[in-house]
C-alpha cells in the first residue's frame, strides 16, 4: 500500500515598509499596514477560503478517506487574526474532522536554525503557545522554515519532543537512497524523517501551467501516471508531497484549473486501491523500520542546490544575519515586548530572500511580490530597521 | 566618422564615447576617418585617422546648394540632356542632379572653425557641412557616421555627395537638454532632418531610442539602441583621502538637466542625521549660482564644498577620495560618469531616469526627485560597510564588462544593414 503524505505550508511574512534612515530613533513602526492586510485578504480570497473549502468537501463527502496536514507560521496566524478572522474559523473546522494535522513550525517563517539551537527553540516554543491558544492543538510533528533540516535540527527538536520531521529528499544527502522511504536522525533513532519527493511536488509547483513543459497540460490521470511509475523496492512506499499552500489559487489562479485538478486528483487518489492518505504523526503508529540518514550540513526546498544560499549566499545576507542575532542577548534582557517581536519578524527567511543576488537577472518563480528594486535597497531598508531595533532593544 | 569634440579637449561626454567607439571600431578591423571642426594636434591617433576642418580646402562651386539655399535661389531645368559628354560624364551630370550637388563658379577657401560651442554655433554648423561634402568627395570609405545634432547637416551633405549611406548618433536629444517646453526649434528640427535623411538611427538608451519614435517621428525599425561603454583605466585609482569624513560626490555640468538641485537637497537630508560626510559638487554650469546660494541658505557651507570644473587626472583624484557617486539626473540618455566611478570602485547611486541605468545591476537606482530614498541609499552605502564592499567588487567587475569593442560589434551589425540596402 503506498502511503501518500499531503502537506501545506502558509508562511505569509510581515513585510516591511519603507524604512528610512532618519525614522531611525524616531519612528518604532516598521511594517507595511497596508501592503500585510491587501495581501493577506488577497490570499484569503483567492486561496485560503476556497481551497479549506474544497478540502472540507472532499473530507465531508469521503469520511475517513482524505488525510492533510498543514503548517502555518505564527506570523500568517497573526496576519490572519487581524485582517481575516474567518480563515482561523475555517482551519478551526477542518481540524476538527480529525483528518487534518496541524505540524509544528517556526513562529515567524524564521531561518534561525541556521544559527543556533537558544534562538531557533525560541522560535519553536513561541509556535507552541500560538497553536496551544489558537487551535488548542500540540504538535509531534514538525516542518521547518522551507524545510530546513541538518542532524544537529533534528536533534534540537527530538530534545523538545518532536517525533517526526518533514523535509527535503535532496538528491546530494540521499545518493542512490530513494526519499519513499522512511528514515530517521542517526544520534535520535526515534525521530522519524518524511522526504519529500520535489521533482512530483515540481511537477505542479513550477509546471502546472508551464505551455513548453511535454507533459502540458497536466491532468489528474496524467499525474496519477507519475504516481504509479515510481520506481521503489520499498513495500509500503511513501509519496510526501508538501507544497506552499499558495499553489492552489494564488501561484495558479482559479482559472488555469489547479482547483479541479487537485480535486480529481484526491478523488483519483481515495478510489485507487493501492493509495492511502496519511498525516505525519500517523507515521508513528505504524511498525516500519526506519533507516538512519547523515545531514552533516543543513539542506532546504531551495533551487536545485537544495542548500541555504538562496539566503545567506551573498555577504550582504551573511551581514544582515550574524547582525541580527548578535541581539540574542539583548532579545533575552530586554521588556520592551514590540521590539521584541520585530527582532523575531526580522527572522523571516523572505527578508533575506529580498537580499538574494543568485536571481540577479533571472526572474524567482516563487517570489509573487516585487518589493524592492534591487537587492541592495533590500538590504538597505533592512538594516535601517535592525538598527532601530537594536536601539530600543538596548533602552529597555 | 563626423564629430565634433575628441579627447583631451572636451566639454562633455560627446568627445569620450566618440573616442572608445572609433578604438572599439578599430579593434574589430574597422577604419576610422574622425572629421572634426578643430583638432589641437594632440589627439590619441593610434586607432583613427583625425582630420581637422579648419585645414581643409573648399572649392564653393562644388558646396551642396542646399547649404546656400538661404542666400540663394535656382531656377532648375530638369533635363538630362548636356551636349558633349561621353558616357562617364553623363552618370557623373545625372548623379549630380539627384545628389543636388552643382557646381558654382568661385575661389577656393578655407573656414576657420572655433569647435567651441559659441555664439557663432548654426554658422559654424553649416560650413562644417561645406567642408564635410569637400572631404567626402576626397576620402575612400563606405559609410558615414555623424555624432550629435551639430554634424548631422555635414552627414547629410557626405551622403549627397558620395550617396553612401549615413548613420546619425543621438547621444542626447532637444528635450534632454532644455526639457519638455524650453527646447529649441532649430536644433529641433535639425536633430529631425538628420534622423529622416539617416539609414540608421543609433541611441544611446531604449530611454533616447523611444523619445526619437514618439517625439520625432522617427520609424522604428530604423532606430537602435547602441548603449555606451567605457574605457578601462590605464592605471589603477588610488585611494587615497585627506580628510577623515566620508565623502559623497557629484559631478558633472551644473545644468537643469543633471539634477544638482535635488543633490543639494539631498546633502541636508543626510547631514540632518550623520554630520560626518562631507559633499562635493565637482563642475560647473549656468545653475552654478542658484545652488551656491540654496547651500548658505540651508546652512550646510560647512559640509558641502564645490571644486569647479574637472578633468583628466583630477577626476581619477576626486574619485579616488570618494565614498559614494550621486547621479539624480532629470534626464539623462546615457550617463558616462557612473561607469567611470564604478571603474574606480565607487559605489553609485543612479536616478532611474538614465539610459546608463539599463545597463546597470550594481547600482542603486532612485527617482531623480525621490531626495528621500536617494539621501536613504546615501546612507546605507556609507553606514553599512558590507553593502559597499560587495557594491565595489560587483560594480567594478560588472564594468570591466562594457567593452567599447563589444559595442562596435553591435554597431558593425548595424552598418551591415545599411550598407546592405545599397
Amino acid at each position: 500500500m503506498n502511503k501518500v503524505c499531503f502537506h501545506f505550508q502558509i508562511s505569509q511574512p510581515y513585510r516591511l515598509r519603507t524604512y528610512r534612515f532618519f525614522d531611525i530613533n524616531q519612528d518604532h513602526h516598521y511594517f507595511d499596514d497596508y501592503q500585510n492586510q491587501y495581501l493577506t485578504k488577497r490570499l484569503a480570497e483567492r486561496c485560503y477560503l476556497p481551497t479549506n473549502k474544497m478540502l472540507l468537501e472532499i473530507i465531508k463527502s469521503n469520511p475517513d478517506q482524505f488525510r492533510c496536514s498543514f503548517s502555518i507560521s505564527g506570523s500568517s496566524i497573526m496576519l490572519f487574526k487581524n485582517y481575516c478572522p474567518e480563515v482561523i474559523e475555517s482551519f478551526k473546522e477542518l481540524i476538527a474532522t480529525g483528518c487534518v494535522e496541524i505540524t509544528g513550525s517556526t513562529y515567524t517563517h524564521s531561518i534561525a536554525s541556521l544559527h543556533g539551537e537558544s534562538a531557533f527553540m525560541e522560535q519553536v516554543r513561541l509556535q507552541e503557545e500560538l497553536l496551544m491558544e489558537t487551535f488548542g492543538v500540540k504538535p509531534i510533528s514538525f516542518c521547518n522554515t522551507e524545510i530546513i533540516y541538518s542532524d544537529e535540527i533534528g536533534e534540537w527538536l527530538g530534545n523538545a519532543g518532536y517525533r517526526v520531521i518533514l523535509t527535503e529528499g535532496a538528491r546530494h544527502i540521499l545518493g542512490w537512497k530513494s526519499p519513499t522511504y522512511l528514515y530517521c536522525n542517526p544520534y535520535q533513532t526515534d525521530v522519524k524523517l518524511l522526504l519529500r519527493s520535489y521533482q512530483l511536488c515540481d511537477d505542479i509547483t513550477l509546471r502546472f501551467a508551464d505551455q513548453g513543459w511535454d507533459q502540458y497540460p497536466l491532468t489528474a490521470e496524467k499525474y496519477m501516471r507519475f504516481l504509479n511509475s515510481i520506481h521503489t523496492e520499498s513495500e509500503t512506499p511513501f509519496i510526501n508531497l508538501f507544497w506552499d499552500y499558495e499553489t492552489i489559487g494564488e501561484h495558479y489562479t482559479a482559472d488555469t484549473g489547479i482547483f479541479d485538478f487537485f480535486k480529481s486528483l484526491v478523488t483519483a487518489l481515495i478510489n485507487h486501491e493501492n493509495y492511502t492518505f496519511i498525516t505525519p504523526k500517523e507515521v508513528l503508529d505504524m511498525d516500519i523500520s526506519a533507516s538512519t540518514m547523515h545531514a552533516p550540513w543543513p539542506i532546504s526546498c531551495s533551487g536545485e542546490e537544495k542548500d541555504t544560499n538562496e539566503w545567506l549566499g551573498n555577504e550582504l545576507q551573511q551581514e544582515a544575519f550574524n547582525q541580527l542575532f548578535k541581539l540574542e542577548p539583548l532579545y533575552k534582557k530586554s521588556d520592551n515586548m514590540e521590539a521584541k517581536l520585530s527582532w523575531l519578524r526580522l527572522q523571516a527567511a523572505d527578508h533575506f530572500n529580498f537580499m538574494s543576488s543568485k536571481w540577479f537577472g533571472h526572474r524567482f518563480v516563487k517570489r509573487n511580490f516585487e518589493v524592492y528594486s534591487s537587492p541592495y535597497q533590500a538590504f538597505i531598508n533592512y538594516m535601517n530597521v535592525l538598527n532601530d531595533v537594536k536601539l530600543q532593544l538596548e533602552a529597555k | 566618422m563626423f564629430g565634433w569634440e575628441f579627447p583631451p579637449h572636451i566639454s562633455g561626454g560627446l568627445g569620450t564615447a566618440c573616442y572608445g567607439l572609433t578604438k572599439g571600431l578599430a579593434l574589430n578591423g574597422v577604419k576610422v576617418t574622425f572629421v572634426m571642426p578643430k583638432a589641437s594636434g594632440d589627439e590619441d591617433t593610434s586607432y583613427v585617422k583625425i582630420i581637422n576642418g579648419s585645414d581643409v580646402e573648399v572649392d564653393p562651386r562644388t558646396s551642396d546648394y542646399f547649404l546656400h539655399s538661404e542666400q540663394t535661389s535656382y531656377i532648375q531645368v530638369n533635363s538630362k540632356l548636356v551636349p558633349y559628354v561621353g558616357l562617364d560624364d553623363y552618370y557623373n551630370v545625372i548623379n549630380q542632379l539627384e545628389s543636388g550637388v552643382f557646381p558654382v563658379s568661385g575661389e577656393k577657401r578655407r573656414y576657420v572653425f572655433s569647435g567651441k560651442y559659441g555664439p557663432n554655433l548654426m554658422q559654424e554648423v553649416n560650413q562644417y557641412a561645406n567642408i564635410a561634402a569637400e572631404i567626402a568627395r576626397n576620402e575612400d570609405f563606405d559609410l558615414i557616421h555623424a555624432h550629435d545634432w551639430l554634424t548631422y547637416r555635414a552627414g547629410i551633405a557626405a551622403k549627397r555627395a558620395t550617396g553612401k549611406p549615413l548613420v546619425v548618433h543621438m547621444h542626447a536629444t532637444e528635450f534632454d537638454r532644455s526639457g519638455e517646453t524650453n527646447y529649441n526649434d532649430i536644433v529641433y528640427g535639425m536633430e529631425k532632418e538628420g534622423m529622416m535623411a539617416a539609414d540608421a538611427v543609433c541611441a544611446v538608451s531604449d530611454l533616447t531610442r523611444n523619445i526619437v519614435i514618439n517625439k520625432y517621428g522617427i520609424p522604428a525599425e530604423k532606430v537602435f539602441t547602441l548603449h555606451n561603454a567605457v574605457e578601462p583605466n590605464e592605471k589603477k585609482v588610488e585611494r587615497q583621502k585627506f580628510v577623515s569624513e566620508k565623502i559623497v560626490t557629484f559631478l558633472g555640468r551644473v545644468t537643469f538637466q543633471k539634477g544638482p538641485d535635488y543633490f543639494v537637497e539631498t546633502a541636508k537630508r543626510v547631514l540632518e542625521k550623520d554630520s560626518n560626510v562631507r559633499f562635493v559638487l565637482a563642475g560647473d554650469g549656468d545653475m552654478m549660482p542658484h545652488i551656491i546660494e540654496r547651500v548658505a541658505e540651508l546652512g550646510i557651507s560647512d559640509r558641502f564644498h564645490f571644486t569647479g570644473f574637472l578633468r583628466g587626472d583630477d577626476i581619477n583624484k576626486m574619485f579616488g577620495m570618494s565614498d559614494v557617486y550621486v547621479m539624480p539626473s532629470i534626464s539623462e540618455p546615457f550617463g558616462i560618469s557612473p561607469l567611470e566611478a564604478m571603474r574606480a570602485h565607487v559605489p553609485v547611486v543612479i536616478s532611474k531616469q538614465s539610459g546608463v541605468s539599463e545597463v546597470l545591476t550594481h547600482a542603486i537606482k532612485v527617482d531623480f526627485w525621490d531626495i528621500d530614498a536617494t539621501a536613504d541609499a546615501i546612507y546605507g552605502l556609507l553606514h553599512y560597510p558590507a553593502l559597499s564592499k560587495l557594491f565595489a567588487e560587483e560594480g567594478a567587475a560588472e564594468v570591466d564588462n562594457l567593452k567599447w569593442e563589444y559595442v562596435a560589434k553591435k554597431l558593425i551589425k548595424i552598418y551591415e544593414k545599411t550598407i546592405h540596402y545599397e
